[in-house]
């Protein structure tokens, strides 16, 4: 018996018994592609990135569903870009790179399917590394946000962002196998994100559409998506931008793949005649189709982007897809909390931290009850409000604080990349005062206080608790800014060092002149 | 014919150089095997994407936010450095001699210099906000980083870890960290910073020199 | 069949008007380096189009993309240098061309289960491409060629690297191959040629300067003085009348 004529063993079948699983051709080669590839090896690096660059980054904004979202498209996407363009690029060099050519030539799959299932494992991979991080910060948010759910939007953002930056990778390494190609695509794409901030921090009417087409954008206001719908048109326009281009990209390596095949040779002759073969036409058909769909898809977008106008709540809306629900404000119950009398109330959004806002303004609140202009209770208000910023102030009958929830970044230590309690306690503590000293026609904090005006609001800030420093706020001394002279100090000490009874009984003579600015230093008690 | 004629050595065939030009004609094979032209073009096209970023103003004019874009270009080029020390030839090239060490040395430090000259080209003209100190030590203390992965990761792929360093100096840069090992967000003077960049490079450089990049068998073929 | 078959590659004549005809059997190919046995076994993999001339691979045109892709359904192919990818198993690798070669989905696991003992690579299924000794990697690239059970099987140098025992087997091999299917082996080694194939063609300088059997190869090295055995002699006969 020899080799030829003795069958494979029954030890053959045995050793490589055929998974139970019976998956169809195209599954099991995407199986394969997807158990062999190169991106798992890059993901603990990834995630490293992923933990500094974006983790860090939303755990310095407050726990509001929208603003950690934000990370998502302008921190992960960054981040991912890189490493999703260099290793598509990787991926599609593969045959080249492998001298495989040859023997992949002579199979009977067409290029494109081929080229697909290498293009559909790498991008499986990226988009289930993508999903995990954005699993995390959604999870993270989830155990600390304390009212509202996940937005999806900036989730199909990302997705498409990713995706079109393998695509474009893929391509790339397709048909520039080199050594240079996936770092100089890593490097691109991160300059095109990068651009794309740059471009959307400075956004305005006369900007560039490219701005709004950017996945990338400035973090929104603090309580964007809280008070009023955050409008999805620009995050459709984003996907459909990035989608379309993804699509036609991924038609057009179709399209070269398949003319490949038709053309022997080089040469346009050689390109009519490919092009003028019926046989093939369907491989070619459904490529152009799909070049032409993606094409439709971002010009579509590009135009869309071109109507975009701002809205009332500080976002963008796109007329054509526009929805009139969205502009409805979104119902709400505030939380409040009056544990010493004065009223304070919030978004439940922000109700995690309620009770560290009533303990900031309770003692001031307590300075100055009773005095004419004094705010009975505080409620927190949208920061914006027909388009416009809307500052702190007191008003209505009886007398509201009104705040917004925009200090909440800095106790988070989004601004600053530290949490600054003490100086986000200090600076609410300090904005009820400019306010209730204001003059009536002045918004709070618009006009910096007067010597005497400033002198009052540290002492009660003293009185207060509050460590109060010689550069708080700015003064006015004829005109002139000054910062913290020692009269205004020992007019403060002075006033300070009164009893409360004291202090409350001179503010409710001297208020209204206090207001007016007419009281020196001197004429402080 | 005698054994003597047929133990004869041939004479030298027509075209073979003395030492001197022999030893350039060594140094350029070995360019052309890194595909060291190519990677000048590629240099060429990081230091144009300087230009392009710092005309258009594609970088913020002041602040840190300034330094974002030319980083990114500045890895990039190191990473094209990095990715230059793949050899085709594997376990062949190791045998053969003992000039590989100094061949490796020379390819790298040369495409650095051109690395550093091309970008700075890109820049003239134009603002580049942390100067040319930065750069020069941003391209060679990633290099280094580059040079060190190729040692784990092979140099086709040595452009992975010198991208996720560059990501995290991002996250430093606009949190303000003042650490010597992010020496791409450190001001030009700090002497930390250069400390080490050019610890890491030198590492990086000698290791690589000596060793050579990770290979594998397929390599070989 | 070939019929007037030319391909150049600028100035230089790969192949220049070579003609064939062949059935069930194995065919072997011999020639000097730059002989344009390469780029005749690329033509009839359909990987190269010729510059000029026809040819008909099982009974079709392969200019037709339906008609190549019926041919390479039935094709397969080893060239000289095999590409691999390292991180793939052996068993993973071949898979991976069946499912190229569009084979059902269901006769794969058994189909690559079988190439694999036939080049005797059972042991060594589930290591990983990167860990294969040189001779080991050719057998797995005979191996993608043959697991289709192909009808037209295109081999280039396929037993560089192989030991003489593995040498032998694969000869048997090929012999029990070319029972049902047209096997042509390129090759440097004419003992290889000598114990495998029916018919063998020799070409120089891109033509076909000799086509019979081995044993008419033989005959025309009588009184030739080069060469260590018979049909090294008569190899090397025939090359010299053709370059005289």
């Amino acid at each position: 018996m020899s080799v030829t004529s003795m069958p494979p063993s029954r030890l053959a079948s045995a050793r490589l018994a055929p998974s139970r699983l019976a998956l169809p051709s195209a599954a099991r080669a995407l199986w394969l592609e997807f158990k062999r590839n190169a991106v798992p090896y890059v993901l603990p690096l990834l995630a490293a990135v992923f933990y500094f660059n974006t983790v860090r980054t939303a755990d310095g904004f407050p726990p509001v569903w929208t603003l950690r979202a934000s990370a998502i498209t302008d921190h992960m996407l960054f981040e991912f870009s890189a490493f999703a363009g260099g290793l598509a690029a990787w991926a599609g060099s593969r045959e080249g790179r492998r001298k495989t050519t040859d023997m992949v030539a002579t199979t009977p799959r067409a290029a494109w399917a081929r080229l697909s299932i290498t293009l559909a494992g790498t991008l499986s991979w990226l988009l289930l590394a993508f999903l995990a991080g954005v699993a995390v910060l959604y999870v993270q948010t989830a155990l600390q946000a304390t009212w509202g759910g996940p937005p999806l939007w900036p989730v199909f953002v990302g997705a498409a962002g990713v995706t079109v930056v393998t695509v474009i990778g893929f391509a790339c390494g397709v048909l520039f196998p080199g050594r240079f190609t996936a770092p100089l695509v890593a490097i691109v794409a991160l300059v095109l994100f990068q651009t794309g901030l740059r471009q959307a921090l400075g956004v305005a009417a006369s900007s560039g559409t490219y701005a709004l087409l950017s996945p990338a954008s400035s973090p929104p206001v603090v309580d964007a998506g809280v008070y009023y719908h955050a409008a999805p048109d620009l995050s459709i326009v984003q996907v459909m931008f990035m989608g379309g281009t993804a699509l036609a990209l991924f038609g057009a390596l179709g399209l070269a793949t398949a003319l490949r095949e038709l053309t022997p040779s080089r040469g346009l002759a050689s390109l009519r005649a490919g092009l003028a073969r019926t046989d093939g036409w369907l491989l070619r058909a459904v490529a152009v189709i799909l070049v032409a769909c993606g094409v439709a898809a971002s010009w579509t977008a590009f135009a869309l982007a071109g109507t975009a106008k701002p809205d009332a709540v500080g976002g963008w809306q796109i007329p054509a897809l526009h929805s009139a629900a969205s502009d409805q404000p979104v119902p709400a119950t505030p939380a409040c909390t009056s544990s010493s009398g004065f009223q304070v109330c919030v978004h439940p959004a922000f109700s995690f931290y309620l009770n560290d806002v009533a303990a900031v303004l309770d003692p001031v609140a307590a300075e100055i009850a009773g005095l004419p202009g004094a705010p009975l209770s505080a409620k927190e208000v949208a920061s914006i409000s027909g388009g416009q910023d809307v500052p702190s102030g007191i008003s209505g009958n009886p007398p509201v604080f009104e705040f917004t929830a925009e200090r909440v970044g800095m106790y988070f230590g989004q601004f600053l990349g530290i949490p600054d309690p003490v100086g986000w306690r200090e600076g609410f503590q300090q904005g009820l005062l400019d306010a209730f000293l204001a003059r009536p026609s002045q918004q709070a904090g618009s006009v910096p206080l007067g010597p005497a005006q400033q002198a009052v609001e540290d002492a009660l800030l003293t009185a207060a608790g509050a460590n109060v420093s010689a550069t708080i706020g700015k003064m006015l001394e004829n005109g002139q800014p000054i910062a913290g002279p020692p009269a205004v100090r020992s007019a403060a000490q002075r006033f300070g060092a009164l009893s409360a009874s004291a202090r409350h009984a001179w503010l409710a003579g001297h208020l209204a002149a206090l207001r007016a600015g007419t009281i020196t230093l001197a004429q402080i008690p | 014919m005698t054994a003597a004629e047929v133990l004869k050595p041939p004479a030298s065939p027509a075209g073979v150089a003395g030492p001197g030009p022999a030893g350039l004609r060594l140094v350029w094979l070995h360019l052309r095997s890194r595909r060291a032209p190519a990677g000048i073009g590629a240099l060429a096209v990081c230091g144009a994407l300087l230009h392009l970023a710092l005309h258009w103003h594609w970088a913020f004019n002041s602040g840190a936010y300034a330094q974002q874009v030319p980083m990114i270009i500045e890895a990039g080029a190191a990473t094209v450095i990095a990715v230059t020390a793949y050899s085709p030839f594997g376990e062949t090239e190791r045998s053969a001699g003992r000039w590989l060490p100094c061949l490796r040395l020379l390819t790298v430090a040369g495409m650095c210099g051109l690395a550093i000259a091309l970008l700075q080209l890109g820049a003239v003209g134009e603002s580049l906000n942390a100067g040319v100190l930065v750069l020069a030590r941003n391209v060679i203390g990633i290099t280094g980083i580059g040079l060190l992965c190729s040692l784990v990761t092979g140099a086709l792929l040595a452009w992975t870890l010198p991208m996720g360093y560059m990501l995290f100096c991002q996250y430093a840069l606009l949190q303000a960290w003042t650490a010597p090992w992010v020496w791409p967000v450190r001001p030009p003077a700090d002497r930390g910073a250069w400390i080490w960049a050019c610890a890491v490079f030198a590492a990086g450089l000698l290791l690589f020199a000596i060793r050579g990049p990770r290979t594998r068998l397929s390599d070989d073929s | 069949m070939l019929t007037g078959i030319h391909r150049s590659f600028g100035k230089n004549k790969a192949v220049d008007g070579v003609s064939l005809e062949l059935g069930s059997g194995v065919f072997g190919l011999l020639g000097p380096n730059g002989a344009g046995k390469t780029s005749l076994l690329r033509m009839l993999a359909t990987v190269l189009p010729p510059s000029s001339g026809e040819i008909r691979l099982l009974e079709r045109d392969p200019r037709g993309p339906a008609a190549r892709r019926e041919i390479r359904r039935r094709l397969g192919y080893l060239p000289q240098n095999l590409g691999y990818y390292p991180s793939f198993t052996v068993v993973e690798f071949i898979e991976y061309f069946a499912l190229l070669k569009e084979m059902p989905s269901a006769r794969v696991p058994k189909a690559v289960a079988v190439a694999v003992e036939r080049v005797d690579l059972g042991a060594k299924a589930k290591a990983k491409l990167r860990t294969l000794s040189g001779g080991m990697l050719r057998r797995v690239g005979i191996a993608q060629a043959i697991v289709n059970d192909p009808d037209l099987l295109l081999l280039d140098e396929p037993t560089a690297g192989l030991d003489p025992e593995q040498r032998v087997q694969f000869r048997a091999l090929l012999r029990s191959l070319g029972e049902t299917a047209t096997v042509v082996v390129s090759t440097h080694l004419v003992e290889d040629v000598g114990a495998a194939c029916s018919e063998v063609a020799l070409m120089s300088a891109g033509k076909i300067v000799f086509r019979g059997t081995p044993d008419e190869l033989t005959a025309r090295g009588a009184g030739h003085g080069v060469g260590d055995a018979p049909l090294e002699r008569g190899y090397s006969a025939v090359l010299s009348a053709a370059r005289s």
